[in-house]
């Protein structure tokens, strides 16, 4: 279990343009595998999740952009 | 974990008083009704304390706001209310938009018919809204401003808090209120309809992320006479 992030979230949506879960999130942090594929754009289109995407990679030790 | 699903999480404002209805999705075919394949409702109070979660039935095409709003808004103030729904995108290829009606009751002034604010999703590459859409801009009509106006701006993520910079513009005068939201939190920043003996002119909205946001006006009684989002454009 990653700290500072619930795994309850894990089916929640975080990105509604690529409909990334958090679940997906932690998944492929887990594997050094972000951005998954396909998923590459989330945060990016609507740009709404980008505050959470960041919060959340920094929750799960991968570094976002600067 | 994620389905083939679509999501959009839309967003507008509720205070008590107001005959408030909306759309959960804009019917254009009479011969083919089409609905979302879920959708819930969250409202949230000024300091983005949840006041209601409640599924929606999806088959229901008119929401009466104000029979399930009115009661906590009372007690609570205006709210942040958030529809989060999921669709086919083969049935909606276009972002399931969906429209408000807002009326102040027993007011004599029209009532209002407004868009609701599509906040996150909605695959804006697919509907091609290539611009940035977390900088919005609002023309004001040229013309004399009656009543107050604001805009009305709510933070709809889940950890990030945010700041808000709106930007006010008075001929060549520009203005700046930078406010901050914690998550869910929302507020009114008001605009003053003149600095300077220059009458305002446009207001843009600006931050790290999209949120949710509407220009307000109103009579000096109270009554609403705009309620409009802000559009992904500059002039």
């Amino acid at each position: 279990m990653t700290p500072g992030l619930d795994p309850a979230l894990d089916a929640e949506m975080l990105c509604y343009c690529t409909t990334l879960t958090f679940g997906e999130l932690r998944a492929a942090c887990a594997a050094g595998a972000w951005p998954p594929a396909n998923k590459e754009r989330t945060g990016k289109l609507c740009t709404g999740c980008q505050g959470d995407l960041q919060y959340c990679l920094r929750a799960l030790g991968v570094r976002g952009p600067a | 974990m994620s389905s083939d699903l679509g999501a959009l999480m839309s967003a507008t404002f509720h205070e008590a008083g107001h005959a408030h209805l909306v759309e959960l999705v804009h019917q254009k075919d009479r011969a083919a009704r089409r609905q979302l394949a879920s959708v819930r409702l969250f409202a949230y109070d000024q300091d983005g304390c949840p006041r209601l979660d409640q599924t929606l039935d999806p088959g229901q095409e008119i929401l009466d706001v104000a029979a399930l709003l009115d009661e906590p808004a009372r007690r609570h103030g205006r709210l942040l209310v958030v529809f989060d729904a999921r669709y086919d995108p083969r049935i909606f290829p276009y972002r399931p938009h969906h429209y408000g009606y807002l009326h102040r009751q027993d007011s004599a002034v029209p009532p209002l018919y407004y868009a609701v604010n599509a906040t996150l999703g909605g695959v804006p590459d697919r509907i091609g809204a290539v611009a940035l859409n977390n900088f919005e801009t609002y023309l004001f009509l040229d013309r004399p401003m009656t009543g107050h106006h604001a805009v009305a701006v709510g933070n709809l993520s889940r950890f990030a808090p945010a700041d808000a910079e709106v930007v006010s513009y008075y001929e060549g005068v520009r203005h700046v209120e930078t406010v901050r939201l914690a998550p869910k939190a929302h507020t009114e920043v008001k605009l003053e309809p003149e600095r300077d003996g220059h009458r305002l002119r446009r207001v843009e909205l600006k931050a790290l992320f999209r949120m949710a946001s509407y220009v307000v006006g109103r009579r000096a009684g109270g009554e609403l006479v705009l309620f409009d989002h802000l559009f992904t454009y500059f002039k």
